[in-house]
C-alpha cells in the first residue's frame, strides 16, 4: 500500500511538474509570430540545436502576431519560471527594451538574435547584416538588367528595421547605377496579398519595369504573381532563401534570394546561449555573411529545414 | 419600428425605400468614379477597372454570406478565421490530391461546417452572436495556427489558379462569380420564403415566431451560408495568391462588415440588400484604389476608410428620417 | 434606490455566474499543475498584466449596459498613447502629457457621443469609423515608428510599488472603485440603467437620453487616455500597433463577467472576474509552456464555455 501511495505520487509529480528534466538547461525563444515562415526556421534551428546539445527548449510566440504587449507579458510569466537562459527575438527592437531591463534584472542571461534591441544586456547578438544583404541582392539585380532600365521597390513593414536597412541596401546599390530609374519604392507589409496589389496597381502606372527589389520572399512572390497575371515580365529578387523561392529560383522564374537564414540564427544563437551557460568562451556578435541564392548554388537551400543539421559555432565564425 | 412590423407582415412594400438607398449608393460610386477618373489618368484604364472588379469580387463573395446573418440581427466575427481555416485545408487537400475539384470541395465544405457550428452555438447554446462567434473565430485561428505549424503551401496547378488569377472574355474569372452569388443572393433573400422570413426574423423575432417562422433552423442557416461563402471566397484568395499561410484572412473580417454597412444593412436586422453590400464592396475597393493610384502614403488608408463609413452611414440615417 | 440596489444583490446572488466558476476552475488546475502559478510575484503579474484591460472593460461596461458598443477604445487608447509620448518628449512635462492624452481621450469620447446620440449612427458603426480614424493617426503621426525617449517618472508609474503593491494594480482599483460609485452610488448610475432598460422613463422624467449617452461615451474616452498613460510606463515608448484587438477583448471580458447585451443589466464585478479570467488563463498557459496555437483556441473557449455555463443557469 505505501509503496502504491509512493509510485502513484511519483507519477503525478511527474506528470505535473514541468521542472522534472532529467539533465539539461532549460532555454525559453521567443519570436514574433507563427505565421511568417522565416520564424518557424528560426524555431526549428533552436530544436536542432538544443537536441545535439541535450538541452531543452521551449517557445514563447504572441498568440495576437507580433504583439508588443503580449511578449512583455510573457517575458514577465517566463521570468517566474526562472530558465537558465533566453533566446530572444524582439517584437519591435525599441519598444521591448523594458522586457529585456526586467530579463538582465532577474539574472537571466539572454542572446539577441534577429532583430537587434535598442536596450539592453545581451550575452551576444546573433543576425544577419540587413543593409548587405539589401546591397548584394540589388546588385546582383542592377548586374542582372544591365545597369540600366526602370526599378520597382517594394519595403516591407513601415519603421521595421529589417525593411528600413534593407531598402538602405538596395537604394546604395542604385546609386551606383545611375541609368537606372527608381519608379516607385511602396510598402507591403512584408505579405504576399499586399504586394501582389501593390504590384497590380504600379504596373498601371508604368508601362515598362525591368526589375524588382522586394524586402522579402513572400513579397517578392506577390509580385511575380501580378507579373504573371499581367503577362509582363521583369527581374525579381527578394529576401529569405525561403523554400518557394528556391523553388522558384530553379525554375528559372525568380533571379535571385538573398540568404536570411533564420535556422543558422536560431542554431547558432541557442548554441551561444548554451555555451555561455556552460561558462565556454562565446563571441559578442555574429553577423551572418550575405549570401545571395541564385541558379549557380542554390541546390543546398532545397533541403527543408527539419532535416539541416546545425553548423557549429566555428564553422560560421572562420567563414 | 412601424416599417419593420409592416415588412414582415407585407415584405414587398419596403423595398421603395432600400430602392432608393441603392439609387444613392451608385450615385456616390459614380461621383467617386468621376472624380478619380480626374485626378488619375490611369484610373480609367480596361487593367485597372478589371482589378477593382476583381477586388470586390473578393471582398463581396466574403461579405454576402455574412449579410444574411445580419440581416437576422446576428453578427458572425468568425469569418476570416474561416477563410484561413478553410483556405488552408483546401490548400493541403489540392496538394495531397492533385485535385482542384476536391480542394473546393473542402473549401466550401470546411466553411459551412463552421457556419454551422456557429449556428447551433447561437441557436442551441444560446449565446449572443457576437461572443460565439468571436470565441469561435479564436478557437478556428488556433487550429489554423497549429495545423499550418508555421509553414507555407505553395504552388497550385494552373488550372485551379484560373479561379482566382484568370480571365474569361477579357474579364477576371472572380468577376464572374460575384455576379453569379449577387443574382443567388439577391433573388434567395427577395424573392423566396427562405428569404422573406429571414428578413422577418430580423424586423420583428417575435411577430416571426408568431407566424410560425421556425427560427431556430433559418439561423443555423444563415450562419450556414456565411460559413460557406467565407470557405468559397478562401478558394479565390488560394488561387489568387497561389499558397496558404496561417493568417489569410486574418484582417478581411472588419472590411467585409464595413462593406455590407457602408452597403445600406442595418444592424439591427430586418433591412438592406445583398446588392447593397457589392455597392459597398465597390465603394471601399474604389477609395482603396485610388488611395493606391495617387500614391497616398498607405498610413491614411485607416482613416479614410473611417470617414467613409461614417459618411455612408449618415447619409443613410438622414434619408431614412425623410422617408419616415 | 435602496429597492433597486436590494434587487440587484438578490439577482446577482441567485444567478452563480459562469465567469467565477471558469476562474475557480482555472485557479484550481493552474495551481495543481503549475508550480510557479499560486506565488505572490506571479499573482501580482497576473493582476497588474490586467489593469490596462480593466481600464478598458471598466467603460466598457456601462457603454454596453446602454445597449451600445465601442468599437475605438482600442486605437483610441493607442493614439492616445503617442501623443502622450509625443507630448513628453517634447515638452519634458509628464503631467501636460497626461492632459494631452486625457485631452485626445475626451475628444473621441465626445465625437462618438455626439455622433451616436445626435446624428444617430449605431454605436457599432460609428467607433467602427472612429476605430480607423484614431488608428489612421496613430499610423500618419509616427510613421510605423516607435516613440522613445519617455522619461523614467512616466516609467515608474507601471514599475513602482506603494507599500509592496504594485501601482498599477492601486491605479486599476481606484479606477474600479470610482465606476462602482457612479454606477451604483449616483443618479448618473441610475440613468445608465434606465438607457438600458428603460430609456422611455428617462424621457418621462424629463432627463436628456442625449447627453447621456454622450456623457456614457466621453466616459470611455477618458478612460482610454488615462490607460494610455498606464500602456505607455509600460512599453517605455509608444507604438501604433500597441492597442490593436483591446476593444474585443475588452467586449468579451464584460460579456464574459455576465453583462448581456441586450437588456442592460451590469454587473461591474463580473467584469473584473473576466478581466482577471482572461489573464489568469494567459499566464497560466505560458508558465505551463502550452504551444501558443493551442493557447489561441484556449480563448476562444473559454469565451464560449463561460456564457454557455451562464446560458444554462440564467432564465430567459
Amino acid at each position: 500500500m505505501k509503496y502504491l501511495v509512493i509510485s502513484v505520487t511519483a507519477v503525478l509529480t511527474a506528470l505535473f511538474s514541468n521542472a522534472a528534466f532529467a539533465d539539461g538547461e532549460t532555454i525559453a525563444v521567443f519570436t514574433k509570430n507563427l505565421t511568417n515562415p522565416y520564424f518557424q526556421a528560426v524555431r526549428v534551428g533552436t530544436e536542432t540545436a538544443a537536441k545535439t546539445l541535450g538541452v531543452k527548449v521551449i517557445q514563447y510566440v504572441p498568440t495576437k502576431p507580433d504583439s508588443i504587449p503580449e511578449q512583455l507579458s510573457q517575458v514577465e510569466d517566463v521570468i517566474v519560471k526562472k530558465p537558465d537562459a533566453i533566446v530572444f527575438i524582439p517584437v519591435d527592437y525599441k519598444a521591448l527594451v523594458p522586457a529585456v531591463e526586467k530579463i538582465n534584472a532577474a539574472g537571466i542571461p539572454v542572446t539577441n538574435i534577429t532583430d537587434r534591441s535598442a536596450g539592453g544586456n545581451f550575452v551576444a547578438f546573433v543576425g544577419a547584416d540587413d543593409y548587405s544583404i539589401g546591397l548584394a541582392i540589388a546588385r546582383r539585380l542592377l548586374t542582372a538588367i544591365g545597369g540600366k532600365g526602370n526599378v520597382i521597390i517594394l519595403e516591407g513593414v513601415k519603421g521595421s528595421l529589417t525593411s528600413t536597412n534593407r531598402v538602405r541596401g538596395f537604394n546604395d546599390a542604385l546609386k551606383e547605377n545611375p541609368d537606372v530609374k527608381l519608379l516607385a519604392s511602396q510598402p507591403a507589409n512584408f505579405q504576399r496579398l499586399n504586394a501582389l496589389q501593390v504590384m497590380e496597381n504600379l504596373m498601371q502606372s508604368f508601362p515598362s519595369i525591368e526589375g524588382v527589389l522586394a524586402a522579402n520572399d513572400p513579397m517578392a512572390v506577390g509580385a511575380l504573381e501580378a507579373l504573371e497575371g499581367a503577362n509582363r515580365k521583369a527581374l525579381v529578387v527578394g529576401i529569405n532563401g525561403s523554400k518557394e523561392a528556391v523553388e522558384l529560383i530553379k525554375s528559372s522564374k525568380l533571379l535571385a534570394s538573398g540568404d536570411f537564414n533564420g535556422f543558422i540564427q536560431g542554431c547558432i544563437g541557442t548554441q551561444i546561449a548554451v555555451r555561455n551557460l556552460r561558462k565556454q568562451p562565446t563571441p559578442k556578435e555574429v553577423m551572418l555573411k550575405p549570401i545571395v541564392i541564385d541558379k549557380t548554388n542554390f541546390t543546398p537551400y532545397e533541403m527543408p529545414v527539419e532535416q539541416r543539421a546545425c553548423p557549429t559555432l566555428e564553422q560560421i565564425i572562420s567563414n | 419600428m412601424n416599417t419593420a412590423t409592416d415588412k414582415a407582415v407585407r415584405p414587398r412594400l419596403a423595398l421603395s425605400r432600400e430602392v432608393m438607398q441603392t439609387f444613392y449608393r451608385l450615385l456616390a460610386v459614380a461621383l467617386l468614379g468621376v472624380m478619380l477618373a480626374t485626378l488619375s489618368d490611369v484610373f480609367l484604364t480596361t487593367n485597372n477597372i478589371l482589378n477593382v472588379l476583381r477586388q470586390t469580387a473578393l471582398l463581396f463573395l466574403m461579405a454576402s454570406g455574412l449579410t444574411l446573418v445580419i440581416l437576422t440581427a446576428g453578427l458572425d466575427l468568425s469569418v476570416g478565421a474561416n477563410v484561413g481555416l478553410s483556405a488552408c485545408l483546401a490548400a493541403s487537400v489540392i496538394k495531397l490530391t492533385g485535385s482542384p475539384s476536391l480542394g473546393m470541395a473542402t473549401g466550401i465544405g470546411c466553411g459551412a461546417m463552421i457556419g454551422l457550428a456557429n449556428g447551433v452555438l447561437v441557436t442551441a447554446l444560446r449565446i449572443p452572436s457576437f461572443i460565439a462567434t468571436y470565441g469561435m473565430m479564436w478557437m478556428l485561428t488556433g487550429v489554423t495556427y497549429y495545423y499550418m505549424g508555421g509553414e507555407t503551401i505553395h504552388g497550385f496547378p494552373p488550372g485551379f489558379r484560373q479561379l482566382g488569377s484568370g480571365y474569361l472574355l477579357g474579364v477576371p474569372v472572380p468577376v464572374y462569380v460575384m455576379v453569379l452569388f449577387l443574382l443567388i443572393g439577391a433573388l434567395f433573400a427577395q424573392r423566396t420564403i427562405w428569404g422573406q422570413q429571414i428578413y422577418a426574423i430580423g424586423a420583428n423575432p417575435v411577430a416571426a415566431r408568431l407566424s410560425g417562422v421556425p427560427i431556430e433552423r433559418r439561423l443555423v442557416l444563415v450562419y450556414a451560408v456565411s460559413g460557406a461563402m467565407a470557405g468559397l471566397a478562401s478558394l479565390i484568395i488560394l488561387a489568387r495568391i497561389n499558397s496558404a499561410q496561417g493568417d489569410i484572412g486574418e484582417e478581411l473580417t472588419l472590411p467585409a462588415i464595413a462593406a455590407i454597412l457602408v452597403g445600406g444593412t442595418s444592424l439591427f436586422g430586418g433591412f438592406g440588400t445583398v446588392a447593397g453590400t457589392l455597392i459597398g464592396a465597390l465603394l471601399l475597393t474604389l477609395v482603396l484604389n485610388g488611395m493606391n493610384l495617387l500614391q497616398i502614403n498607405s498610413s491614411w488608408q485607416p482613416l479614410v476608410t473611417g470617414l467613409i463609413i461614417l459618411l455612408a452611414v449618415w447619409i443613410d440615417t438622414r434619408t431614412r428620417r425623410i422617408g419616415e | 434606490m435602496s429597492t433597486r440596489r436590494l434587487s440587484l444583490v438578490s439577482v446577482s446572488i441567485a444567478r452563480v455566474p459562469g465567469v467565477a466558476i471558469v476562474l475557480v476552475a482555472l485557479c484550481a488546475v493552474f495551481g495543481l499543475t503549475s508550480p510557479g502559478f499560486a506565488t505572490p510575484a506571479n499573482i501580482a503579474n497576473i493582476l497588474t498584466q490586467s489593469t490596462i484591460l480593466l481600464l478598458l472593460a471598466l467603460p466598457m461596461t456601462v457603454i454596453i449596459m446602454t445597449e451600445g458598443l465601442d468599437l475605438s477604445i482600442g486605437a483610441l487608447l493607442t493614439f492616445a498613447s503617442i501623443v502622450l509620448a509625443v507630448t513628453v518628449v517634447t515638452t519634458g512635462s509628464p503631467a501636460l502629457a497626461f492632459l494631452a492624452a486625457l485631452a485626445v481621450g475626451f475628444c473621441f469620447g465626445l465625437g462618438n457621443g455626439v455622433l451616436i446620440a445626435v446624428f444617430d449612427i449605431p454605436p457599432f458603426i460609428t467607433t467602427l469609423g472612429t476605430l480607423g480614424i484614431a488608428q489612421g493617426l496613430s499610423l500618419v503621426v509616427t510613421d510605423g515608428q516607435s516613440v522613445v525617449g519617455i522619461p523614467r517618472s512616466i516609467e515608474n508609474i507601471y514599475s513602482g510599488t506603494a507599500a509592496g503593491i504594485p501601482l498599477p494594480i492601486i491605479i486599476a482599483a481606484l479606477a474600479y472603485a470610482v465606476t462602482h460609485m457612479l454606477l451604483y452610488h449616483t443618479r448618473f448610475g441610475t440613468y445608465v440603467f434606465a438607457l438600458g432598460g428603460n430609456r422611455e422613463a428617462l424621457k418621462v422624467a424629463g432627463i436628456s437620453v442625449r447627453g447621456m449617452l454622450i456623457r456614457v461615451y466621453v466616459f470611455g474616452g477618458l478612460m482610454a487616455g488615462f490607460a494610455a498613460l498606464l500602456m505607455t510606463a509600460r512599453l517605455n515608448s509608444a507604438h501604433p500597433t500597441a492597442g490593436i484587438g483591446m476593444e474585443f477583448d475588452a467586449i468579451a471580458a464584460v460579456a464574459v463577467g455576465g453583462t448581456s447585451f441586450e437588456r442592460g443589466n451590469g454587473w461591474l464585478l463580473g467584469t473584473l472576474l473576466g478581466v482577471i479570467a482572461v489573464g489568469v488563463l494567459r499566464n497560466g498557459l505560458n508558465l505551463l509552456a502550452v504551444p501558443s496555437s493551442a493557447q489561441v483556441a484556449c480563448i476562444g473557449a473559454l469565451v464560449i464555455i463561460a456564457l454557455f455555463i451562464d446560458g444554462l443557469r440564467a432564465e430567459r
